[in-house]
């Protein structure tokens, strides 16, 4: 893994500056051991001294899957299933929705310039024509997930439908880092999320 | 001739209005309403405070109705988890028919305070414009505004004394709201803008406080300078209530002693808040405040331990102190010594979501609060680990304790010494402290606890669970005992049918129920809601868009929000909502 430092242009003055890449650039070297800027309470960026996770070490993990995405709607059980699946995401506890009962209630201090939608760009592994999704417009990795399914339908290898398809969803965090995506918390994730990559 | 207790008539109802005016509690005064039918009247005519601890529980044009002279009025929308993200965004606690209502009955209305309500700049502008005297508005946790909505009431409102916004989304459309004052509005007391994101125009700011002398409190959002902020509060030195916003800036002498000065003119300051991203460069220009402080919020300062336990030593007069677990073990053992009238403790965790706990903050903080700081009798703790042998010391050592809410980030955490459930020591705490009113769990579990808590926790008002409990009897001992239980919110609890369905009467003298996560099925809300017809059961699901009809009865509840109304089921549940 190279990294190649990217072309970058200040959006704002202030103590982080906001990246904006035209490019797709190279990763920042996967299990650095800067401490990352986890979103704590309030949405403040408090240094967190767990080390973050290299894309590498998460892949390993190949028969974890992220998101199910069901072709056909089922009833009953397969709801209280799925609903369950998500919530057995325990990294640690990081991925229960409201847990522990903080207020997230956010502050934006570093960019007051912002304005209320979060647009990221979602580009998928082999697909030339990148897409672009409003965050704001989701309040759950389940909202997000059917997005992404609905942006890029997969396409069924064997001919015959399978109940679910599944996705490796990483993204790009304000430090430069591709986590996979899952790991903390909804809240805490829409505040360092810089644009999004479906790996095949 | 007076017979007793009898007549009503017997005084002129001035008398009454009278004898019921030293009446403050809502409940001596529903009382009263119920002796007769000359003491209804006269005490319906004479409430002046009314307060809604559930936005739907009544209809805002009854309560307007039955209450006519009312001058101040308290409004509760959304349930408690909505804070945690658990209620759906568009589920509901729309604040316009209760303006509207309230517009058209109460124009003598002077205060009104909502929580956990959607206020839309429109209920802003109605307010603004239809209540000639007000002079107090509250918004907690509400969203739907911006700040030309703020405009509009800067604008119209020639009285207001009060505005305090606290932890809203507001939207920022209008930057310049602050100068929509008039010249001639000097009448402001309190003003708490803390939770709005936008830049202030400073000089703006300057004018409208140098012409309110009698402001008493003023909270103030991160966005200023520090620099700004010193100008700003030499104009307001009679301050009692403080939030400044940002506290670092670049080391520069003259700015550290400016700071200092400014502080050191606050003779009347009692409680202070804000202090943003505190460095240790300017942190001690606060020390000549200390010793009078009251209140301290420490809640957005980032400050490490040995500043943090410097601050607080000196604070030998604090009440109230909410602060970052970053204060430690150390800090807390120093606060226990240092601050003997500390009643309200609040120790929030900074890295909720961390993996390894960095921070030494363990139950030895908090059992050496509960041994050196004999008044303490509210505690809301984050932490990591706990024993039953802490918890039982705690309950010991502070049986006055009314408010206990301890929060172990991990769920299922068992006592870490002897990796036994956590029951033995909420028992303890609710054995010993009669008259805990408020109640959250966490930890491994059982259903002993809640045998405990149902038997023993007589004055419990409001319980929070979370993933607790090995069956359906948990919940049942609760719902059973617990004889003056009003609020009761639940999460991840294996808790379902058979406890709500045996408890139906149960939940009508309740305000509400939360459940989430648990194991109730659609069946048994049909059956609640055909028992009890003055509960709105209120299923949430998000997933799913085909009507509740359609489901068996099988069909596991994903959320579940129960009230007591007399207002029947209400007409604004959103697409995820379904009423019963």
């Amino acid at each position: 893994m190279h990294s190649i430092s990217p072309s970058v242009k200040p959006q704002q003055i202030g103590d982080r500056v906001q990246l904006e890449m035209e490019l797709e650039l190279g990763l920042a070297l996967p299990g650095s051991d800067r401490t990352p800027e986890l979103v704590g309470v309030h949405g403040e960026k408090r240094a967190s001294l767990c080390r973050k996770r290299g894309v590498d070490e998460m892949l390993g993990k190949a028969t974890l899957p992220l998101f199910i995405r069901k072709d056909n709607d089922e009833d009953g059980d397969d709801d209280g299933r799925q609903s369950k699946h998500l919530q057995e995401l325990n990294f640690g506890s990081r991925v229960l929705v409201g847990w522990p009962p903080v207020k997230m209630w956010r502050r934006k201090s570093d960019d007051c310039g912002r304005r209320r939608a979060n647009c990221v760009k979602v580009n998928m592994e082999g697909v030339a024509i990148g897409r672009k999704v409003d965050l704001c417009l989701h309040d759950s990795y389940q909202a997000l997930f059917l997005t992404l399914t609905q942006m890029f339908p997969k396409k069924q290898h064997d001919g015959e439908e399978s109940d679910a398809a599944y996705y490796k969803v990483t993204y790009e965090d304000e430090d430069g880092d591709w986590m996979l995506v899952g790991d903390v918390p909804w809240e805490a994730f829409i505040q360092s999320v810089r644009r999004l990559k479906i790996l095949d | 001739m007076v017979r007793g207790f009898g007549g009503a008539a017997a005084f002129p109802d001035e008398v009454w209005e009278l004898v019921f005016s030293f009446l403050a509690a809502d409940a001596d005064r529903n009382a009263v309403a119920l002796v007769c039918r000359g003491w209804h009247r006269i005490e319906r005519r004479s409430r002046r405070r009314v307060f809604v601890g559930n936005c739907y529980a009544v209809a805002p044009a009854a309560a307007v109705r039955r209450f006519p002279e009312v001058r101040a009025a308290a409004i509760k929308g959304k349930p408690h988890f909505a804070d945690f993200n658990l209620v759906p965004t568009d589920w509901g606690g729309g604040a316009e028919a209760w303006v509207e209502a309230m517009a058209g009955g109460w124009p003598h209305l002077e205060e009104l305070r909502l929580k956990r309500m959607v206020v839309s700049d429109d209920c802003l502008e109605l307010i603004a414009r239809s209540f000639k005297n007000f002079g107090v508005l509250s918004l907690v946790s509400c969203d739907g505004f911006s700040t030309a909505g703020l405009a509009a009431i800067a604008a119209n409102c020639r009285n207001l004394r009060e505005l305090d916004l606290h932890e809203n989304e507001v939207e920022d459309n209008c930057l310049n709201w602050i100068s929509h004052f008039p010249e001639s509005f000097t009448s402001l007391v309190s003003l708490n803008i803390a939770c709005l994101e936008g830049d202030m125009n400073t000089s703006v700011l300057e004018c409208l406080i140098s012409r309110c002398p009698n402001l008493k409190t003023l909270r103030l959002n991160h966005a200023m300078p520090l620099e700004k902020l010193v100008s700003l509060l030499q104009r307001a030195p009679q301050l009692v209530d403080l939030g400044t916003s940002k506290f670092s800036a670049d080391h520069h002498p003259e700015l550290l002693s400016k700071v200092e000065s400014t502080f050191a003119g606050f003779k009347h300051l009692k409680s202070l808040s804000g202090i943003w991203e505190a460095g240790p460069a300017y942190l001690p220009a606060i020390y000549s405040v200390c010793e009078s402080l009251t209140s301290l919020n420490l809640y957005y300062a980032t400050i490490q331990s040995p500043e943090l336990l410097k601050l607080v030593s000196e604070c030998k007069n604090l009440q109230r102190l909410w602060v970052m677990d970053l204060i430690e073990d150390n800090g807390l053992i120093a606060v226990a010594s240092s601050c003997k009238l500390l009643q309200e403790l609040r120790v929030f965790p900074s890295d909720p979501y961390g993996v390894a706990p960095p921070i030494s903050l363990t139950e030895h903080g908090l059992v050496a609060i509960s041994a050196g700081c004999l008044m303490l009798h509210s505690v809301l703790y984050f932490c990591r680990q706990m024993t039953n042998a802490a918890l039982l010391t705690i309950a010991n050592n502070r049986p006055n304790l009314t408010c206990f809410r301890l929060c172990i980030i991990d769920p299922h955490t068992p006592d870490y010494i002897s990796q036994e459930p956590l029951d033995a020591g909420f028992s303890a705490i609710v054995e010993s402290c009669k008259d805990l009113r408020r109640l959250s769990l966490s930890g491994l579990l059982t259903d002993r606890v809640f045998k405990s808590i149902g038997a023993s926790a007589n004055r419990l008002e409001m319980l929070s669970v979370a993933f607790a409990g090995d069956s359906d009897v948990g919940l049942h001992y609760i719902l059973s005992g617990c004889k003056n239980l009003r609020k009761l919110e639940i999460r991840d609890c294996p808790f379902g049918d058979k406890a709500l369905l045996d408890n139906t009467s149960k939940l009508e003298t309740m305000r509400s129920l939360w459940m989430s996560s648990c194991s109730v099925t659609l069946g048994a809300c049909r059956q609640l809601a055909q028992k009890m017809p003055r509960l709105n059961v209120e299923v949430i699901d998000e997933r799913r868009g085909r009507p509740l009809e359609s489901w068996p009865d099988d069909f596991p509840i994903e959320k579940l929000y129960i009230y007591r109304t007399v207002a029947g089921p209400r007409s604004d549940t959103p697409p995820c909502v379904w009423t019963v």
